[in-house]
């Protein structure tokens, strides 16, 4: 971070994806090609089953896949900590573990031998998603909202490149939902994190993306476009409407 | 709670004043009905006169040698049987059919093979763990859900370290269940063995109601019997019921 090819290197390189499963053999995603910058918030729209989780899977390095996605260069080939995936199931806290070790965990396997060091680490995290004072609480204590905001601390308290995140506040209501938009943009200034973030909702995408993409079947990108709006986007932001409308018709004409 | 304790005790005494009360009634020979305060006698010489506390932690360091036996051959055979289908199905069989085997009918056996002694009620025991544990292990294992594994994997475990810190914790319900149909199993197989036994290398708890029985002495039998309730419980409330509360309960995994 902070080196001289920011900017210009993509973080996330792919090209020709190409995914099917077997058993049933279904073709998923073909020849799929895009790039991810350094500080990106791609969201990426589309209807349901057209390989949204996929692709993101494929990403994370949890299917095999045809073709190619680099990170800063380098072929993915399974997972890894240069890229961290936030679910949409609230059960992705490891039960058996506290908040905050669940957040030292991680750092600990990723070579934060000094514990002190992983404490500090994991509580400014946790303070960072207004959390510190759940620290010792078990997941099962957390309301679904916390246990995502948990889930995001964990993911960048690892510094990886890239957060790849799967409709992670889909199950919440409307209002914790807009307030986790609102902390997640917050924190990913400051933090200057690449995050790739899929949704179904087409205002979350307006208000959270800078850049959005809309997939249609088989996994073609059928929009990529910069957030021409400003932030913090409100409903009443100039542009709106006629954005909401575009891919809205969009979602409506690939269903 | 309290009032719970206090119905099971009220039942407790209830049932030592109706023995009282029948044995007043000399209804059965006092040979095959002792009083209470017979039994209480016989409980404090069978300590003090006839080293039934040495017997019984023979027992229970034999029973603790052949659960640590079987819960790591179990852990071994289930791990090595799940390298391919093939090997899997095979242990899976072999489970089925051992599991089907008393203890007790295991005794010609372990005693042509091992003779009377220490060796043949590990034996025993080792049969009475191994096969449940491995049931555990395998189901357990099998039933840990994918984005435990998934958000291990992400995070950089892999191989062993992924077995120990994601598959154990994740399953433990299932294994310290395992843990403790083997416990009950082994228990009352010890002590059917060291009643056949009977004597010689073999003194333990089984072997020394047998000798009451052969002395006539029903106040002793008794008096055993109670030391082999109150073990049973002392294991269940004080030791199992302990390591739940500060697991499976406070990781809020209990079903
Ligand atoms: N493990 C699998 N085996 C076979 N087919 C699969 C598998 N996982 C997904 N699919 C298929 O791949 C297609 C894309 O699924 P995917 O989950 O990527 O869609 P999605 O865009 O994330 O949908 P949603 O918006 O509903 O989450 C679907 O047709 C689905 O049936
Ligand atoms: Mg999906």
């Amino acid at each position: 971070m902070g080196d001289d090819t920011l900017n210009t290197e993509p973080v996330l390189h792919i090209a020709n994806l190409h995914k099917e499963y077997y058993n049933p053999t279904t073709l998923v995603l073909s020849d799929l090609s895009f790039d991810l910058y350094h500080e990106d918030f791609l969201c990426i729209l589309g209807p349901s089953g057209c390989g949204k989780s996929t692709l993101i899977r494929c990403i994370a390095g949890f299917e095999k896949y045809q073709g190619v996605i680099q990170i800063k260069g380098k072929d993915v080939e399974g997972p890894g900590t240069d890229r961290i995936m936030v679910f949409q199931d609230f059960n992705q806290l490891f039960p058996w573990k506290t908040v905050l070790n669940n957040l030292t965990y991680p750092l600990k396997l990723n070579g934060m031998t000094d514990k002190n060091e992983r404490r500090e680490k994991a509580e400014e995290y946790l303070d960072k998603v207004n959390l510190l004072e759940y620290k010792d609480y078990y997941p099962h204590q957390l309301s679904g909202g916390m246990k995502q905001r948990v889930a995001i601390a964990r993911a960048m308290a690892l510094g990886s490149e890239i957060v790849l995140m799967d409709e992670p506040f889909a199950a919440l209501d409307a209002m914790s939902r807009n307030q986790m938009q609102d902390e997640l943009i917050r924190i990913k200034e400051k933090e200057k994190m690449t995050v790739l973030f899929i949704t179904h909702n087409i205002q979350e995408a307006i208000s959270c993306g800078n850049r959005i993409m809309v997939m249609g079947k088989n996994g073609s990108i059928i929009e990529n476009m910069k957030n021409p709006i400003e932030k913090p986007v409100t409903p009443a932001s100039a542009g709106y409407g006629e954005l909401w409308k575009h891919l809205n018709q969009l979602l409506r004409d690939n269903k | 709670m309290k009032k719970k304790l206090l119905a099971q005790i009220i039942f407790i005494i209830f049932v030592l004043v109706l023995w009282q009360v029948l044995f007043e009634l000399k209804i059965w020979p006092k040979l095959l009905f002792p009083s209470i305060p017979m039994i209480g006698k016989a409980l404090v010489k069978a300590f003090a006169d006839r080293s039934l506390g040495q017997m019984i932690l023979h027992s229970l360091g034999l029973l603790v040698e052949g659960l640590i036996i079987g819960v790591v051959l179990a852990f071994l055979l289930s791990s090595l049987s799940s390298i391919n289908e093939q090997t899997a199905a095979v242990y899976n069989m072999i489970v089925c059919m051992f599991d089907l085997i008393p203890g007790i009918a295991l005794i010609p056996v372990a005693i042509l093979w091992l003779g009377i002694g220490d060796a043949a009620i590990i034996f025993m025991v080792v049969h009475s763990v191994i096969w449940p544990m491995s049931r555990s292990i395998i189901d357990g294992f099998k039933a840990v859900p994918r984005i435990y594994t998934e958000v291990g994997r992400n995070m950089g475990l892999k191989g062993m370290g992924l077995v120990f810190g994601v598959y154990l914790p994740a399953s433990f319900e299932r294994l310290f269940s395992g843990i403790k149909v083997g416990w009950a199993r082994a228990w009352r197989g010890l002590i059917s063995a060291e009643m056949v036994f009977g004597g010689g290398s073999a003194l333990g708890i089984g072997y020394f109601i047998t000798d009451r029985r052969t002395n006539l002495d029903i106040a002793g039998i008794f008096a055993t019997i109670i030391v082999i309730v109150l073990i049973g419980l002392l294991v269940e409330y004080g030791l199992f019921r302990t390591v739940e509360k500060n697991t499976i309960v406070k990781w809020g995994m209990t079903h």
